[in-house]
């Protein structure tokens, strides 16, 4: 609690027209500063990027080419944010749903009463800290791709050129995914400001994450199967990650992140309005 | 630890038994009294309810397996009903001629010899052996050419050996260890036939012996070929699969052909059983050389190769299709009841609060003062939330069960391959008491990772990470990993769920999101059940070790 402390004592031995750093500067440092010493969450960030790299590098192992040509090999070497998308939503759910859980709101709030000052912080701490963790995720799994793959038969001669951000596709594929990430953790925060309890925050966020997506890999109706792929945040949101076949998507890439925004958006209004009209 | 110091007469009494009652049962109040819980249990059974419902409304039977274009779904026409009412598929060219009474036939077959796909696959398709594993070359004796009838045959495959098959679902392995060709022999004393093998023709080993109770005095017997259809899938990990089912062909040489008992001495017939072998089909085209036909696809723009030939050791023959039980590729049961998924989910984090809850509010203190046997308290939750935990998730399936039923009935998903399973039939209490042990011991498992979390959010995530995450990366990984996945998570306890049979002699490209997963049903279930007992040994232990 350095920042509060500080802008507290600051508070009260300067006069009142004394320049101040503006609210927003001293809330994302206050949010800051709780997101890095409470306890799990460098272990979170740590596990977050081991496990979306080890997910990549599996994929990128287990798939050979005499047998499957037909593979996406950017869109294989980032299988791992499937995983690390879960860390991802953990952490931004643990930005505010255990203040709930402990009280720590009313704190909060106390030292920063505007909501949209105070969740506009979160917001800005949680994506920063989300795209650190994303560049290196994604890189790291796409550096294990371009090394393993040519091994196992994605080589030029079956028309394959190792994995590269000089090519278009796999760059926009590549970006997208850090964006990805970030929406999912936007998404994740808002919907954990507006459910408070952080099960049911894990549970909502990780049903849209698995269940829904799942539903429409396994359902035997095309249409549902469509429409899942087209209108839900995840399964739309993934589609920034295809290279090859991209009039077979349902949704092509830069719609389908639309489509995550739009529910990130939602999401966090909402967020917004329920820690308005509520008492914390 | 206050309490032993205050109430030194204590001793006097034994606590004894129903002290673990009655920590079951202050459980058991603090999970019926706590606002909302009872009321959320409820919802969950009402989601597993009607979501597996809706999922089988919306799937339309043969809108996976169809002729595309590139490749025709054979199967599907030449179903046929074997002995016992049991789906069949009975497609295969037989050179035959009529047996009264008893009599055995002998000869020396060579392994089948596969013909390569047919049509050719596109470039870029799987690479896929020229002989199917399950390409069958061998005798049989059958009670009529029918399709669906009884039989019994031996014969040797493309690389599962010798087999003696009867009656489509059974399938006796060879002793082995010969190399082709082998001599092949079939005797039929009354209602039980018996096959035999031998690497010479004179020693003779015995495999197996069939008795079909209703076969007539003359049968039909002979020499046959058959070769499954080749089920290809073009996995691109990313741009969806798109499966056809090409026919396939093979060969094999008969020789030393000898016959004992009350064979006809006509001369042998060149027949082929079973329904029309390419769909849409055109009629059979016979080749120039005599007793040969050439059935054409058209949509594939392919050949299949069938017929006999006299050479001057004995037969040549060549022959498609396969004599099986038939199993759909999906299994749309197992499909429809992932609809329980979100009613699972709300189950695991119920059970995660359960303990979590206790945690947050210090209300572990509490129990924990109240009941100082640490791991008395965590039986007495687990046995508390695995029962509400089963109960909903009971409730849902046996209401979700006969309507879905219903619901693929008038779907399309009917005919011998797809009985009308009641709720009590073998099939309907397995996936319906499958489907509440897996909600059951997610349950479990989500006090257990609450106990060793301590932090609710966390808890739920591992949960649903070991059990719901690996069927998704069942479907994005290839297949043989995404066996060995599916068979060490607790995932594995999905397999309950799988109303189709599955038999180890009929080669199926069926995917975990088909329906198939690596493990039989209750070895699945017992994966799980591990997953538990370890989670709750571990939960016991820090819960035991640490400060509440």
């Amino acid at each position: 609690m350095t920042a509060l402390s500080t802008s507290g004592r600051r508070a009260a031995g300067a006069p009142l027209t004394a320049p101040r750093r503006p609210q927003i500067v001293t809330s994302v440092h206050a949010e800051w500063t709780k997101l890095r010493t409470s306890p799990g969450n460098v272990w979170l960030a740590l596990a977050a990027v081991v496990l979306t790299i080890a997910v990549s590098t599996l994929a990128s192992e287990v798939v050979k080419c005499p047998a499957t040509c037909g593979a996406d090999t950017t869109k294989l070497s980032l299988t791992g944010i499937l995983l690390g998308q879960a860390a991802m939503a953990g952490l931004a759910i643990g930005m505010i749903s255990p203040e709930y859980s402990t009280g720590m709101i009313k704190v909060t709030l106390a030292a920063m009463p505007r909501r949209s000052v105070m969740l506009t912080a979160k917001a800005i701490v949680v994506s920063a800290v989300v795209a650190a963790i994303g560049i290196v995720s994604v890189l790291g799994s796409l550096l294990a791709g371009r090394l393993i793959q040519p091994h196992h038969g994605f080589t030029a001669a079956h028309g394959f050129a190792a994995l590269s951000l000089a090519h278009g596709p796999t760059l926009r594929a590549a970006a997208g995914s850090v964006l990805y990430l970030l929406l999912v953790a936007l998404l994740s925060l808002g919907l954990a400001v507006a459910l408070r309890e952080p099960a049911v925050a894990a549970t909502v966020v990780l049903g849209l994450m698995y269940v829904l997506p799942l539903l429409a890999l396994v359902s035997l109706s095309r249409v549902w199967q469509h429409r899942i792929e087209r209108w839900t945040p995840m399964e739309a949101g993934l589609s920034i990650q295809a290279t090859r076949n991209l009039a077979k998507l349902a949704i092509a890439p830069w719609p389908g992140l639309g489509v995550l925004a739009a529910w990130t958006a939602a999401a966090l209004i909402i967020g917004y309005l329920l820690l308005r009209l509520r008492d914390a | 630890m206050t309490t032993t110091t205050v109430t030194p007469y204590r001793s006097a009494q034994s606590a004894g038994r129903d002290g673990f009652w009655s920590v079951l049962r202050a459980e058991w109040t603090k999970f019926r009294t706590l606002r909302g819980w009872l009321l959320a249990a409820l919802v969950a059974a009402a989601l597993m309810a009607v979501l597996p419902v809706y999922l089988a409304a919306a799937a339309h039977g043969g809108s996976v397996e169809s002729c595309t274009a590139t490749g025709c779904q054979i199967e599907g026409s030449s179903v046929a009903v074997g002995p016992g009412g049991v789906a069949v598929l009975d497609s295969f060219y037989l050179v035959h001629q009529s047996l009264s009474g008893n009599g055995s036939i002998t000869a020396k077959v060579t392994a089948p010899t596969g013909m390569g796909l047919l049509p050719k696959p596109k470039p870029g398709s799987p690479i896929l052996p020229k002989t199917q594993p399950w390409a069958k070359a061998g005798i049989i004796i059958k009670t009529s050419t029918a399709a669906g009838s009884a039989y019994a045959a031996v014969m040797l495959t493309g690389s599962h050996g010798v087999r003696m098959q009867y009656d489509y679902t059974h399938d006796v392995a060879g002793p082995g260890g010969k190399a082709a060709p082998l001599w092949l022999r079939l005797t039929r004393s009354g209602p039980s036939l018996t096959g035999y093998e031998s690497a010479d023709g004179t020693h003779w080993t015995k495999i197996g012996t069939a008795t079909l109770p209703d076969l007539p005095a003359t049968v039909q017997g002979g020499m046959f070929v058959a070769s499954p259809a080749a089920q290809v899938v073009n996995e691109s990990f990313g741009g969806g699969d798109n499966m056809g089912v090409f026919p396939t062909a093979a060969t094999a040489a008969f020789s030393h052909l000898r016959l004992a008992g009350g064979w006809s001495a006509a001369a042998w017939t060149g027949s082929r059983i079973g329904g029309a072998i390419v769909s849409p089909d055109s009629p059979p085209v016979a080749r120039p050389g005599g007793h040969s036909l050439v059935h054409v696809c058209k949509t594939c723009g392919g050949t299949v190769p069938e017929g006999y030939r006299q050479t001057p050791a004995g037969f040549d023959v060549e022959g498609s299709g396969d004599i099986a039980p038939f199993v759909p590729i999906v299994d749309a049961v197992q499909v429809s009841l992932d609809g329980i998924l979100f009613g699972l989910i709300a189950m695991i984090s119920l059970g995660a609060l359960y303990i979590t809850a206790e945690y947050r509010r210090g209300m572990i203190r509490t129990t924990l003062a109240a009941s100082p046997h640490r791991s008395r308290v965590l039986a007495a939750k687990a046995i508390v939330i695995g029962l509400v935990c089963f109960a909903a998730g009971l409730i849902g399936a046996a209401i979700a069960f006969p309507i879905l039923e219903d619901k693929l009935q008038a779907g399309g998903w009917t005919g011998p391959a797809w009985p009308h399973w009641s709720l009590t039939s073998g099939i309907g209490l397995q996936v319906v008491i499958g489907t509440a042990a897996i909600v059951g011991l997610s349950g479990i498992l989500a006090l257990a990772a609450g106990v060793i979390t301590r932090r609710s959010s966390g808890a739920v995530a591992a949960v649903i990470g070991l059990v719901i995450v690996p069927l998704i990366l069942g479907i994005v990984l290839p297949p043989r990993v995404a066996d060995v996945i599916l068979a060490i998570t607790p995932a594995a306890a999905f397999s309950l769920q799988r109303a189709l049979p599955r038999y180890t002699q009929v080669s199926n490209a069926c995917a975990p999101y088909h329906g198939c997963f690596p493990l039989a049903p209750w070895t699945g279930l017992a994966v799980m059940c591990a997953w538990a007992v370890l989670g709750l040994g571990l939960a016991s232990y820090l819960l035991r070790r640490r400060d509440a």
